[in-house]
């Protein structure tokens, strides 16, 4: 039978068929005998990596499963292990000896930099991030002013998987407020390397003085501490550089163009009292950025266009007055000029471009770029560029009253 | 018996059966009588009727049949009665000749009259209901045909049920079969050509086609395995479709059976061949194609769009059925990171605790679910409710809270176990309960890369495979484009012109285009009650 020219073909196509099948099974890991990291914080200390991995327990995190699978509800949704080495990956590999499952990192969504490391150097982390098959690079990433372990340890209310949690938080901020931009890994590792060779990542904080890393001390109604997002970091090179405020922060989201919608609190009346009493959702924001040589320095022209809906308003006005409208929209663009230039005032400082301004340049005269980047005179040229911000903001709707109450009272 | 071992290699060798050589009838009535009692013993359904007339020298005769096969009331008046009733046979002089010629032409208020001169053409006919008539002194006997056993009535189709639609289903019979299909297809072109089969069962089959759609390329290919079956018995259709069908190694159907008169008629109209087999209620169609296992009669009893959203959910049922419990086993021991992170907590919190791998988890539950579905069909009807409340209760909630499985893995098999009852046609989906199991296997040894894999060794045996020479996936590959309104979907049926769907047979003009109802125009069309008045030729 074999000797037919056809079993012989068969014969052949089947035999690496076959060896598909020893290929098999070596990489095979049921769901429980993986610890699913969540999130992960990476400190520098005694000149050591020490790495925190927050692994999800997932008998407490999925309520009402039937069977024995189902744990006490007052186990701690996730657990948490630190561990030091000379590499991440040494660090990583020593969890071993202290957990029952195999690190999981393919479902991490935050991973926290201490300014420790900040300022020791963060490359060889995103290298590490981005060489890895399992580890991902869209995890959000944070920064903290002290120990970013104690950060993995907090509980959160509401959600059980505080790394998701934290995304979530993140997400809702840059969408609804604006404050920071989220910060992905792959993201940092793009600003990082281009021209401008900096960038920013939110910091993460503990309101409280103490970790809330009990499960029955989340059983109350306010937590004496909360996971909150604070202030800007500004990382240069691969180093920290300093920290950016709340407000400097915000600005700097519009001189980014990373603006989706905020609430800008505003004097509505700016010439009388200059009171904020004034808020108004920005619905629509495009920041344009347009960089012009003039003479010896670059001038950037920064054009903001914007609009959107007033949604309090504190002092007596007939809003069916143009006037009225346009004198708040006036009040409203000086109020983003301040908050931009006092942003650029702060970078400038920092000597670290993370408004991009040099991607910029490069788009829009590549040959000047070539110059500044053979006399390695960038510092020098951030220093001098000149701000000229152009804002203009459109009051499109000043919600379902004409009137303010107050005017309405006085009468 | 000694025989050469070689012989039974031939193909020539004949079924274990004693055919012995034809043996003429003899003049002797004592003589045939004698030989043929010899040939079927004494067995006691056989009744033996000797008619002698008062003539002299007397005509003698002899009437046989077999009770329970013939239909008394026939055999009484229609053949004694009017036999031993006419005059001219009782009273008169008549040579053996003539009565024969009398009985043959006059007498017997019968259709079917056969003579026959050999015990071979006698005795089948004997088994077929009809009483022989000997003659002494005649080498030749006639054969008159009062069948009549006791048949099922028509009932509804167990198999195939609608719920719009004709509720009556073929019977065992195979007269009532070829009748159903009579009244269906009310045309000349209606053939029926009728074979036996099985040398010992000689089970009357009937291929059933209509002249001018059916493909001849088809018919010849079909005649040729009919007769090169040599086989002693045909207890059911899947005998037949077991030595006719293509490709005899695959797991796939080739040949569709059915139970419903209107969906061999469906098919018959659309140039298949219907193999209509005595004994059996499922009748077979072919050539089939794969996308024929989807479609079910009740697709051109309902509204198109339902049907067309039916026909999809049933390809997607196929797939669920196919390929879950693989596409589970590899996403949760390969893949996890495919799965959001909330369900990959939830299974990973019911996997806690479960002692098998997932993939003999999975393996526990699908052949638990086969026995229990294997019971289901075997119990008798009476304890049928307590097996499904066990079946039920181990197949759910004890597993589960035992430890035995997880949630999720019973969530899984009862999917993909109800998804296999979607398909309308159980020969195709009692092909992929097995490659399920395969599939399994792969996805626990190589994951996703191996289930793909495993497709396409799978597509390419489709691709391969034929039925009567008609590609398996077509018209999908190869691609007809004109033959694609009644794969996925259905389409109105104003707007399938062409027969056939597929190209099962030849390709014909099936109505006239443009039937697609439009309002009526008064000025256009003044008198409303002119029915279709363009409706000729293309518009």
């Amino acid at each position: 039978m074999m000797n037919k020219p056809g079993n012989l073909l068969r014969l052949l196509l089947i035999l690496p068929l076959l060896s598909l099948l020893l290929s098999g099974c070596w990489d095979d890991r049921e769901l429980n005998e993986l610890g699913i990291t969540s999130g992960s914080a990476y400190d520098w200390e005694n000149n050591q990596w020490k790495a925190t991995y927050q692994v999800i327990n997932p008998s407490s995190g999925a309520s009402g499963m039937g069977g024995s699978g189902g744990g006490s509800t007052s186990s701690p949704p996730f657990l948490t292990f630190t561990v030091k080495g000379r590499t991440i990956m040494e660090a990583i590999e020593r969890t071993n000896l202290t957990s029952t499952r195999e690190m999981f990192f393919s479902h991490s969504r935050i991973t926290v930099i201490g300014e420790s490391l900040a300022r020791h150097g963060i490359n060889q982390l995103i290298d590490m991030f981005l060489r890895k098959q399992d580890a991902r690079e869209t995890v959000f990433v944070f920064i903290s002013q002290g120990d970013a372990g104690m950060i993995l340890d907090q509980l959160m209310q509401m959600t059980k998987n505080q790394g998701a949690g934290i995304q979530l938080m993140i997400e809702q901020e840059s969408r609804l407020l604006s404050y920071y931009p989220g910060i992905r890994l792959y993201e940092l590792a793009m600003a990082l390397s281009s021209e401008s060779k900096s960038a920013v990542l939110p910091e993460i904080l503990l309101t409280g003085s103490q970790t809330m890393d009990e499960t029955s001390e989340t059983a109350v109604t306010d937590l004496p501490s909360r996971l909150a997002l604070g202030r800007l970091g500004v990382i240069k090179g691969d180093t920290f550089a300093g920290w950016l405020s709340q407000k400097q922060a915000f600005g700097l989201s519009f001189l980014t163009d990373n603006v989706d919608s905020a609430t800008i609190a505003f004097p509505s009346r700016p010439g009388a009292s200059g009171k904020l009493d004034a808020s108004f959702v920005l619905q629509n924001s495009a920041t344009t950025v347009r960089p012009v040589w003039v003479k010896d320095h670059y001038v950037m022209e920064v054009n903001i266009k914007g609009s959107g809906v007033l949604t309090e308003l504190g002092s007596v006005m007939d809003l069916n007055d143009r006037k009225a409208i346009s004198e708040m929209e006036e009040s409203l663009e000086q109020r983003v000029l301040e908050l931009m230039n006092n942003a650029w005032t702060e970078v400038k400082r920092l000597k670290a471009d993370v408004t991009g301004f040099a991607v910029r340049i490069h788009r829009s005269d590549p040959k000047r770029w070539k110059q500044i980047e053979q006399e390695k005179s960038w510092d020098n040229v951030f220093q001098e560029i000149e701000l000229r911000p152009q804002v203009s903001i459109e009051m499109e709707r000043t919600g379902l009253s004409n009137k303010s109450f107050k005017s309405v009272q006085q009468k | 018996m000694p025989q050469e071992p070689k012989s039974r290699k031939t193909t020539q060798d004949p079924v274990e059966t004693s055919v012995p050589a034809p043996l003429l009838l003899k003049l002797s009535l004592e003589d045939n009588l004698h030989e043929l009692s010899h040939r079927i013993g004494s067995s006691s359904d056989i009744v033996t009727r000797h008619y002698k007339s008062e003539a002299e020298p007397p005509l003698s005769l002899a009437f046989i049949y077999i009770d329970g096969l013939v239909n008394a009331d026939t055999v009484n008046q229609a053949v004694l009665q009017s036999l031993m009733e006419n005059s001219t046979l009782n009273g008169d002089q008549i040579t053996t000749e003539a009565a024969f010629k009398l009985i043959k032409e006059h007498i017997l208020p019968i259709g079917g009259v056969k003579e026959a001169r050999t015990l071979e053409v006698l005795l089948p006919l004997l088994f077929d209901g009809y009483t022989l008539i000997l003659f002494e002194g005649l080498e030749v006997a006639l054969a008159a045909d009062t069948s009549g056993w006791e048949k099922r009535s028509i009932n509804e189709p167990t198999s195939q049920g609608v719920i719009r639609g004709p509720k009556e289903g073929f019977t065992e019979s195979l007269r009532t079969g070829t009748a159903m299909l009579r009244r269906r297809l009310k045309t000349a072109d209606l053939r029926i050509e009728e074979y036996n089969i099985g040398q010992r069962t000689g089970t009357g089959i009937a291929l059933v086609y209509l002249k001018g759609l059916a493909s001849e390329q088809v018919l010849t290919e079909i005649r040729r395995r009919l007769n090169a079956i040599n086989t002693d018995a045909i207890l059911e259709s899947n005998y037949i479709e077991e030595f006719i069908q293509d490709g005899g190694l695959t797991p796939f159907p080739t040949i569709q059976n059915t139970e419903r008169p209107d969906a061999m008629a469906g098919g018959i109209l659309e140039g298949q061949v219907g193999i209509i087999i005595d004994g059996t209620p499922f009748a077979l169609l072919a050539p089939s194609t794969f996308f024929n296992f989807f479609q079910s009669s009740e697709d051109y009893y309902q509204r198109y769009d339902i049907s067309s959203f039916l026909r999809l959910i049933r390809y997607g049922a196929f797939f669920v059925s196919m390929l879950l419990p693989a596409l589970y086993i590899a996403v949760t021991t390969f893949h996890q990171e495919m799965l959001p992170t909330t369900l990959l907590i939830s299974l990973a919190a019911q996997r806690e605790g479960v002692p098998l791998p997932a993939f003999a988890e999975a393996l526990l539950m699908e052949l638990t679910f086969d026995v229990l579905r294997e019971a289901g069909v075997r119990m008798p009807r009476t304890i049928g409710p307590a097996i499904s409340i066990v079946g039920a209760l181990v197949l759910g909630q004890a597993a589960v809270q035992a430890g035995l499985v997880s949630a999720a893995m019973v969530i899984v098999v009862s999917f993909t176990a109800i998804s296999n009852f979607v398909i309308p046609s159980l020969a195709i989906a009692n092909s992929i309960r097995l490659i399920r199991f395969v599939m399994m296997f792969i996805a626990a040894s190589l994951g996703l890369f191996g289930i793909m894999s495993f497709l396409m060794v799978l597509l390419i045996h489709m691709a391969g495979l034929r039925s009567f020479g008609v590609p398996y996936l077509s018209p999908v590959a190869p691609m007809i484009p004109r033959y694609l309104k009644d794969i996925f979907i259905r389409v109105p049926l104003w707007s399938m012109n062409m027969r056939p769907k597929t190209n099962l047979g030849k390709e014909t003009r099936r109505q006239v285009p443009n039937q697609k109802p439009q309002p009526v125009e008064n000025e256009a069309n003044p008198s409303p009650s002119q029915p279709r008045p363009q409706g000729e030729g293309p518009a």
